[in-house]
């Protein structure tokens, strides 16, 4: 014969009480959804059934433990309900009915109940069904899993269900009239049925007003103080401004309010969610867009599902197409900014511009609507887009921070504008510019091109310096390094080294050849042969006295000397850290340097490159 | 000037906060050179440390691949403050992509897993890892019967600590599946994925990719287009993920929805022009090859708009490409990448993953994607 699993109600709720339910305060959220569906369910019997929730607080006069009445009028149980739903662990008539109404209830998973016995070992429900023939009945449940159904001897005098929670010695804590209060208003406080706490012979409703956002209010601006009141009620914060929310799939509403401050890092926030004015969450991140970040929210959905532990939502088409409309929504907030108010919407920028960038990657028309007004860092200091583009018609920009730094100086000095796209999003928005603004230009800029914007030599200059590039050449051909001399400004920096991205790849690779073992080494060194990229340049500028002096040096040898730590000294200006061959350069070059000073008996040789020299050489 | 450590920490912390991607990977290696260019090797590993995580994850293996053998010289030399053992997870991450570049030989790759086994040997780990890693070598260069031998191996040894995590390892043998026709028992395999049992930083991503075919075969074509729908935005802002993006390509091509193909192709094809993974490139520009046949196989249409990167060869301003022209260069770049593979492997496993295009080409499907339901 088959025989049954068993299963320990014990285990089961120890297990539940642990790892589904986050504290044993929830068992009032449990007991205000099963009131919540049961108003829903009698609602559709008979229309127009208001419906109240009832708590009543019995506190015993000899100190024991005090027992809680929660009561609602809503559809009550039959007999046979009682048996089918209440007492089997895991059945819900809710789910039956799911397919077509799964809109109408919170629960279904008909479990909801057991959270009960986190707080009390025993519970009465007493019942009369609206459908049913009039009885009232009473279910005894024991959280070691028996259960007896009988008649009961206090019939109710309409349909409805009352629950009694006696309390255990060691719950009491979750019986007292404060935290019943706290309790019922956190999950409850939406309701849109009057909920009512007895306690100490008064009795209070305790969500008197449901949604603020959906009240009437005298004018735009009494809207706006009242929400923001109510934002700093939830969340403790004092926000800027808050902005409607509203969707037809999942039937949301609500209410999103604009962070007073940049979040830490693109973080996901966290949102307060309402399943059908109760609470489900705190803690909701899959609410909204990926680049909504600036805002914290509050809602109600009627519509979604939520998952098993019923702290956020499933995720399925309804909420990815809910989570699309309340972008649009915030959308159109900063189109309308865009519109109405640019100065708030530069301010908006200035704080939450992490978020407006990526909505505007995603989006092209609110690309076209933000861009011009998206503050740059640039060789010339901070401007906007457009301001950029009204004095330079071709957007450059470095995609790296060191990039950046590489060319801010002679850049800057050249009058050349160069936009630090380091930051995030702002390469990927450049990009997208000529593709969204059509005459628009838009190009990456490195230090290699650079010298294209520098002066020429005239003839004489170029036959002048003409023995120092010969040298100069030679010298840095191992180093896969070219030469060039032009003239640039400031005139204080004697050389700018330039390489490409393959050839700071390749300066990476060669470090790691340097110091690795021979299995890598050979490995990098076919990665290397195979990579591509122009060979780095080095330019000499003949505005820096040094340099001038240089090309009229005739000692060859101090000539070499020069060029090797000019070199060097560019790469060091430059950030790049030295290979092991360019490190051996620089030891032997500083001796050598040294010694031929010492046998001119001195003289004046510390004129120096540009003064900043020493960076790098300890 | 301020402290450079204060700099290099400071760099540190804002990769810290960015998702995967080339951002991230920059400002690491720009934390790394701070740290080479003052001779700072204990900061210089940890920096690199964290440079090999997100080079991994952002789609730059050959970064990983510089940045770890940095790393293992500086082990070598002194393993007692540069202890492999920390490094073991990520020693397997790059020994397990170095085939993907053809200029690196077979000596090489069978050396970095000699080299592998070696150090787990050492910390006392199992071989599983090794072996999962052997077995993916052998079947990417096309050694058919090594391969075979090589994943029973795999499958038979005990999972320990350093063993990749049960979705990884779960998705890897889905692709043996998949090669061998095993469309159900792919299927089967994957439920605990599917069903969001089971999942990593990488998976269900490269999952949903891999499914869209033998979905296709199974003729179930709602399920594969639930996870198109819900598989391509994991994978489209990550280049990482490059091959995926291919997979997710072809599966368009295959039921007929050239239009949305083409618009994946445009947005894609710069990751693949850099991609410094070849074997990632290789299943892109098969798959954007197997869609252009198909916009020419409709017909009517020799020309399309796209808005290819500049960094396109053949770039055009005005946007127009000639379908033919384009076509030709894709599927050249595919068959040069597969000629280099199979010259190094000595194999013709790439040639036949070219081929397939064909067999794809009798197969198609229309489908449609873009309703509402
Ligand atoms: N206050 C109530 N009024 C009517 N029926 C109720 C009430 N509370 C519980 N029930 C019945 O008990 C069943 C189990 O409740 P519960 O364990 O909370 O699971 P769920 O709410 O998920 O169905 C419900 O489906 C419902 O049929
Ligand atoms: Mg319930």
């Amino acid at each position: 014969m088959d025989h049954r699993f068993q299963v320990s109600l014990r285990g089961v709720i120890d297990l539940l009480s642990h790892h589904l339910y986050s504290s044993p305060g929830v068992y009032v959220r449990e007991l205000l959804q099963n009131a919540t569906d049961a108003i829903r369910a009698r609602q559709l019997l008979e229309p127009g059934h208001t419906g109240t929730v009832r708590l009543e607080l019995m506190e015993k006069q000899d100190g024991s433990p005090p027992t809680l009445l929660f009561s609602d009028d809503g559809v009550g149980l039959t007999e046979e309900e009682i048996h089918r739903f209440l007492a089997t662990i895991g059945e819900s008539s809710k789910r039956e009915v799911l397919a077509a109404r799964r809109n109408d209830f919170i629960g279904q998973f008909g479990i909801g109940l057991l959270s009960c016995f986190m707080v009390c070992d025993e519970l009465l429900v007493v019942t009369r069904s609206a459908r049913g023939d009039g009885r009232t009945l009473e279910w005894r449940g024991r959280h070691d899993g028996t259960y007896a159904v009988r008649e009961s001897e206090h019939p109710l005098d309409r349909p409805g269900t009352q629950v009694f929670l006696m309390s255990r010695p060691d719950t009491t804590e979750w019986f007292t009239p404060e935290r019943l209060r706290h309790l019922a208003r956190h999950y409850g406080g939406l309701l849109p049925f009057p909920v009512q706490l007895t306690a100490g012979g008064r009795t209070e409703r305790l969500n008197p007003d449901g949604p603020p956002w959906r009240h009437e209010y005298e004018s735009v601006s009494e809207r706006r103080k009242a929400l923001l009141a109510y934002g700093r009620d939830v969340f403790g914060t004092d926000f800027i401004d808050c902005i409607p929310l509203r969707s037809t799939a999942g039937d949301v509403d609500g209410v999103a309010f604009v962070l007073p401050a940049s979040p830490h890092f693109n973080a996901r926030q966290k949102h307060r969610v309402y399943l059908k004015h109760m609470l489900l969450s705190e803690s909701a991140e899959n609410l909204l867009p990926e680049w909504a970040f600036f805002v914290k929210c509050v809602v109600n959905a009627n519509a979604l599902r939520p998952t098993a532990s019923r702290e956020s939502f499933y995720e399925d088409e309804s909420l990815a197409l809910a989570r699309e409309a309340l972008g649009q929504c915030l959308r159109k907030y900063l189109v309308e900014l865009a519109h109405e108010d640019p100065r708030a919407l530069q301010r908006l920028i200035a704080l939450h511009g992490l978020s407006v960038k990526a909505l505007a990657l995603d989006d092209d028309d609110f690309y076209r609507l933000v861009v011009n007004w998206l503050p740059f860092e640039t060789s010339l200091g901070v401007m906007t887009l457009a301001d950029y583009r009204r004095a330079h018609p071709v957007v450059r920009y470095t995609p790296t921070l060191d990039g950046f730094r590489q060319v801010a100086r002679v850049a800057g000095a050249q009058g050349l504008c160069i936009i630090n796209a380091a930051y995030t999003h702002d390469a990927a928005l450049l990009e997208k510019l000529p593709q969204v603004v059509p005459d628009a230009q838009v190009e990456r800029f490195s230090a290699a091109d650079l010298p294209q914007s520098f002066e020429e030599l005239t003839l004489d200059e170029r036959e002048a310096v003409f023995p120092l590039v010969r040298m100069a050449e030679r010298v840095l051909a191992p180093f896969r390094c070219g030469v060039v001399v032009k003239k640039f400004f400031p005139a204080e920096v004697p050389t700018l080294y330039s390489a490409d991205a393959e050839g700071t790849f390749r300066r990476d690779a060669e470090r790691a050849r340097d110091e690795s073992d021979d299995l890598y080494a050979g490995v990098l060194e076919g990665m290397m042969a195979a990579a591509g990229g122009d060979q780095a340049q080095l330019c000499f500028n003949l505005h820096n006295p040094v340099v001038r002096r240089l090309a009229a040096v005739a000692d060859r040898e101090l000539l070499k000397l020069s060029v090797e730590m000019l070199y060097v000294q560019a790469l060091l200006l430059g950030h790049h850290p030295l290979n092991a061959q360019e490190m051996a350069l620089l030891n032997q070059g500083l001796l050598g340097l040294i010694s031929a000073q010492l046998g001119d008996g001195g003289g004046e040789g510390n004129e120096g490159g540009g003064g900043s020299g020493s960076r790098g050489f300890h | 000037m301020s402290d450079w450590r204060e700099q290099a920490q400071q760099l540190w912390e804002r990769a810290d906060g960015l998702e995967p991607g080339e951002a991230k990977v920059r400002l690491l290696e720009e934390a790394v050179r701070l740290a080479d260019a003052h001779s700072d090797t204990s900061m210089g590993y940890m920096l690199r440390d964290a440079l090999i995580d997100a080079a991994t994850f952002g789609g730059f293996p050959d970064k990983a691949l510089v940045a770890f053998a940095w790393c293992r010289g500086q082990q070598k030399k002194d393993p007692k403050r540069f202890d492999p053992e920390g490094m073991l997870w990520k020693q397997k991450w790059v020994v397990g992509r170095i085939k993907e570049f053809p200029h690196i030989t077979r000596k090489q790759i069978s050396d970095a897993l000699n080299d592998m086994e070696q150090c787990f040997a050492a910390a006392d780990a199992g071989r599983r890892s090794v072996l999962k890693l052997r077995y993916g070598a052998a079947r990417e260069m096309g050694d058919t019967a090594e391969a075979e031998r090589l994943w029973a191996a795999w499958l038979e040894t005990p999972r320990d600590h350093l063993t990749d995590c049960r979705a990884c390892e779960l998705d890897d043998e889905l692709d043996h599946h998949v090669d061998r026709g095993e469309w159900e028992l792919a299927l089967r395999k994957a439920r605990p994925i599917l069903e969001g049992r089971q999942g990593c930083a990488e998976i269900p991503h490269l999952t949903y990719g891999t499914l869209l075919y033998p979905l296709f075969k199974l003729d179930d074509l709602k399920q594969a287009r639930e996870l198109h729908r819900r598989g391509y935005p994991m994978v489209a802002k990550n280049r990482e993920f490059l091959a995926t993006v291919g997979e997710h390509l072809e599966f368009l091509a295959l039921t007929d929805n050239l239009s949305r193909g083409l618009t994946l192709l445009e947005k894609h094809l710069g990751w693949a022009l850099e991609h410094p993974s070849y074997r990632d490139r290789f299943t892109f520009y098969t798959a954007a090859a197997f869609l252009l046949e198909r916009v020419l196989a409709e017909g009517g249409r020799d020309v399309v708009s796209l808005r290819l990167p500049k960094s396109f060869p053949d770039y055009r301003a005005d946007c127009g490409y000639e379908v033919k022209t384009l076509h030709t260069w894709v599927h050249g770049q595919a068959s040069d990448i597969a000629a280099r593979f199979d010259r190094r492997n000595g194999t013709d496993r790439f040639a036949r993953l070219l081929a397939r295009n064909q067999v794809l080409a009798s197969e198609v499907r229309p489908f449609t994607i873009d309703s509402t339901q």
